[in-house]
C-alpha cells in the first residue's frame, strides 16, 4: 500500500469508523516519506558536473598528449567502480549500481577510443567480446537487473556490429549471451528480465537468418525454442514474460503476410523448405509441450495456433485467407482462455488481436470490390459492432467471476 | 485488514534493498575490474608495439574525398590495393565472401608496395616481401573487393585539415610480425 492512498483516503475511513485517527496515524509511520526526492537533488547536481566535465575534456581530446587521454580513461573507469562500491557499501543502493553501470559502459568507451588513439581498427572482435564478457561478469557478481538489461544491450550491439561492420556472425556472443544470461534468468526468473532477455535473444536471432541469407521463416525455429525455454520455468510470470515477445513477432509476421503479402515480391525469401521446416518446428514443439505438460499448464498450447505455416499458401487470396485464418485461430483461442480463466488483462488482450485481425480482414477482403465510402462506413460498423459485442461479453464473464468470490485459484495455469 | 503483522516488515534501515557483496564477490570484483584495466592497456601496448616492432610498409590509395572530415574525424581510406584482379587470386577453391585472404606485397619501383598475389592461408615470403591480412568483401567476375580494416583513419589535430581537391595519399602502415598492422602516417602526394 502506497503512503498516498493512506494519506488521501485515510480520513475517509477514520469517519468511516474502519480504523481511529490513531491507528491512521500508526499507519502513517509505518510508511514513511520516500527519501528518493531529497536524493535526487544532488544526483542531478552531480550529473551536470559530471557533463561539464565530459564536454571540457571532449572539445580538448585530439589535443591532449596520448598517455594523458589513456590515464584519463582509466582513471574514470576504476573512479566509477570505486564510487559505486563506496555508495553500495553506504546504503545508497541505486546510486551505486548506476555508477557500476557507468563503469561498464566506460569499458566499452575505453576500448573503442584507446584502439582509435592507435589506429587499431581491427576486424576481429575481441575488443568488444571483451565488453559483453565484462558485463556478464558484473551481472553475475552484483545479482543487478540494470546491469542485465545493460549486458543484454551490450551483446545485441556487439552483433550489431560484427554482422553490419565485419560481415561476419559472432556464434560465441550469440552462446554467450544465451548461456550467461539465460541461466542467470533461469535461477532468478524475473518478468522484466524475461522481456529484455528475449528482445535481445530474438534480435541476434534476427541477425543471424539475415546473415545466412536463408529463408525468413527459419527465424521462428530458434525464436520458439526461446518460447519453449519459457515454459519450462517453474516461475508462470517470468516464463510468460519471456513468451511474449516471440509470440509478438510471430503475430506481427502474420498479421504483416496478411496485409501486404499477396504482392509476393519477396516470396523467394520467404518460405524455408516444407519438410525440413515442418520437422524442426515440430521438434521444438514436442519441447515446448512436454515442458507445459511437466508445468501443468498445457492450456496455453493454443499459442502454436499462431504458428501454423499458412505461408505456405502462394499467390493473393489464398495467402490473405490462410494468414488471417491463423490469425484468428490465435486471437479466437486467447479470447476464449481469457473468459474461461476469468483474467481481465488477457480479455483486454485478446480483444484488442480479435479486432484488429477483424479490421485486417475486412480491409483485405473488401477493398478491391466496395465503393470507398460504402467501405468505410460498413468497417466503421463491423468494428463498433464487434467491439460492442466483446465488451459485453467481457463484462459478464468478469462479473460471474466475481460473484463466487475468487475461484481455486489451483485450476488456473 | 489486519493490522497486527506487518511492524516487521518494514525497512530495516536504508542498506534493506542493497546487501554488500560477499568477501568472496568482493574479491572477484577486484579482479574484474583489474582485467579491464589490463585489457585496456593491453591495446594501447599493442599499439606501440605494431609500430615499435613492426615492418614499414606505404601503400597509395585512391583519391580521398576530403569532405569526409565535415561528417567525422576520420578519412575513408580506399586502397590501390583494395580492388585487386582475381587473377592473383592463390586459393585451389575460388574464393567466398567473408573468405580470410592474406595478400602478398612486393615494393615497387618507387618504393610503394603492390600486390602480387592473394592467398586463403599465410603464404612464405622472402626478402622484400611482407603480407597483410585481409578478408573478401566482394566477388566480381574479374576482380575482388578486400577489407583491410585499415580504412580509416582518425585524423590528428595537428593534421592540415584544410583540403580542397580529392587527392591520393601515401599511408605508412606497420605490419607486426604477429599480423596486426596500423598505420601510422599519411602523406598527400603531389601529382
Amino acid at each position: 500500500m502506497s503512503r498516498k492512498l493512506l494519506e488521501t483516503d485515510g480520513r475517509d475511513w477514520v469517519q468511516r469508523g474502519v480504523i481511529s485517527e490513531a491507528q491512521r496515524a500508526q499507519l502513517l509511520t509505518l510508511y514513511p516519506t520516500d527519501d528518493a526526492a531529497i536524493g535526487l537533488l544532488p544526483l542531478l547536481g552531480s550529473l551536470l558536473v559530471g557533463l561539464s566535465a565530459l564536454s571540457v575534456v571532449a572539445a580538448n581530446w585530439q589535443g591532449l598528449p596520448e598517455l594523458v587521454r589513456l590515464g584519463l580513461l582509466l582513471g574514470s573507469l576504476v573512479a566509477a567502480y570505486a564510487g559505486g562500491e563506496y555508495f553500495r557499501r553506504r546504503g545508497n543502493g541505486s546510486l551505486g549500481m548506476g555508477l557500476v553501470a557507468l563503469g561498464l559502459i566506460l569499458f566499452g568507451a575505453s576500448i573503442v577510443l584507446t584502439s582509435q588513439l592507435y589506429q587499431l581498427i581491427g576486424y576481429d572482435l575481441t575488443g568488444l567480446l571483451a565488453w559483453a564478457v565484462a558485463g556478464m561478469g558484473l551481472t553475475w557478481l552484483y545479482r543487478s537487473r540494470l546491469l542485465f538489461l545493460l549486458t543484454a544491450v551490450i551483446s545485441g550491439i556487439v552483433q550489431g556490429y560484427n554482422t553490419g561492420q565485419l560481415g561476419a556472425f559472432s556464434y560465441l556472443t550469440a552462446i554467450g549471451t544465451a548461456l550467461g544470461l539465460g541461466y542467470y534468468w533461469w535461477r532468478r526468473p524475473d518478468a522484466l528480465l524475461g522481456g529484455v532477455l528475449a528482445g535481445g535473444l530474438l534480435w541476434q536471432a534476427g541477425l543471424l537468418i539475415n546473415h545466412l541469407h536463408v529463408k525468413i521463416t527459419w527465424f521462428f525455429i530458434p525464436a520458439m525454442l526461446i518460447y519453449a525455454l519459457g515454459d519450462w520455468q517453474a516461475d508462470r510470470p517470468a516464463g510468460r514474460a519471456l513468451q511474449g515477445p516471440p509470440l509478438a513477432a510471430a503475430f506481427l509476421f502474420t498479421l504483416g503476410l496478411a496485409l501486404f503479402g499477396e504482392s509476393d515480391f519477396y516470396a523467394g525469401q520467404l518460405r524455408a523448405p516444407l519438410g525440413p521446416y515442418l520437422a524442426a518446428l515440430a521438434a521444438v514443439l514436442a519441447v515446448s509441450l512436454a515442458g507445459k505438460q511437466r508445468r501443468g499448464r498445457l492450456g496455453s498450447a493454443t499459442d502454436w495456433l499462431l504458428l501454423l505455416p499458412g505461408f505456405y499458401f502462394t499467390g493473393g487470396l489464398p495467402l490473405a485467407v490462410a494468414t488471417l485464418v491463423v490469425l484468428y485461430a490465435y486471437s479466437g483461442s486467447v479470447l476464449v482462455r481469457a473468459h474461461q480463466e476469468h483474467n481481465p488483462d488477457r480479455v483486454t488482450l485478446g480483444t484488442v488481436l480479435f479486432v484488429l485481425t477483424t479490421a485486417v480482414a475486412y480491409f483485405k477482403l473488401t477493398w478491391g470490390f466496395l465503393d470507398k465510402s460504402l467501405f468505410f462506413l460498413l468497417g466503421g460498423l463491423l468494428l463498433l459492432g464487434l467491439s460492442w459485442w466483446l465488451r459485453r461479453r467481457a463484462a459478464r464473464t468478469l462479473a460471474t467471476s466475481s460473484v463466487p468470490a475468487a475461484p481455486p485459484s489451483a485450476s488456473q495455469p | 485488514m489486519s493490522l497486527s503483522p506487518p511492524l516487521t516488515l518494514v525497512p530495516a534501515g536504508p542498506a534493506a534493498g542493497t546487501p554488500p557483496l560477499p568477501a568472496r564477490h568482493r574479491r572477484w570484483l577486484l579482479w574484474l575490474v583489474a582485467a579491464q584495466v589490463l585489457f585496456v592497456l593491453g591495446v594501447a601496448v599493442a599499439g606501440y608495439a605494431t609500430a615499435a616492432l613492426g615492418r614499414t610498409i606505404t601503400l597509395r590509395t585512391e583519391p580521398v574525398d576530403p569532405r569526409d572530415l565535415l561528417y567525422g574525424d576520420y578519412l575513408r581510406l580506399r586502397y590501390q590495393i583494395s580492388e585487386l584482379p582475381g587473377s592473383l587470386w592463390r586459393g585451389a577453391a575460388p574464393p567466398r565472401r567473408q573468405q580470410a585472404a592474406y595478400v602478398l606485397l612486393e615494393p615497387r619501383s618507387d618504393g610503394d608496395f603492390e600486390a602480387t598475389g592473394i592467398y586463403p592461408e599465410a603464404p612464405t615470403t622472402t626478402g622484400r616481401q611482407a603480407v597483410l591480412r585481409g578478408s573478401v568483401q566482394e566477388v566480381w567476375r574479374r576482380s575482388l573487393r578486400l577489407r583491410y580494416g585499415l580504412e580509416r583513419y582518425y585524423v590528428p589535430e595537428t593534421m592540415s585539415r584544410r583540403r580542397r581537391q580529392r587527392r591520393r595519399l601515401r599511408v605508412t602502415i606497420s605490419v607486426a610480425p604477429w599480423g596486426q598492422a596500423r598505420i601510422t602516417q599519411v602523406d598527400t602526394l603531389r601529382e
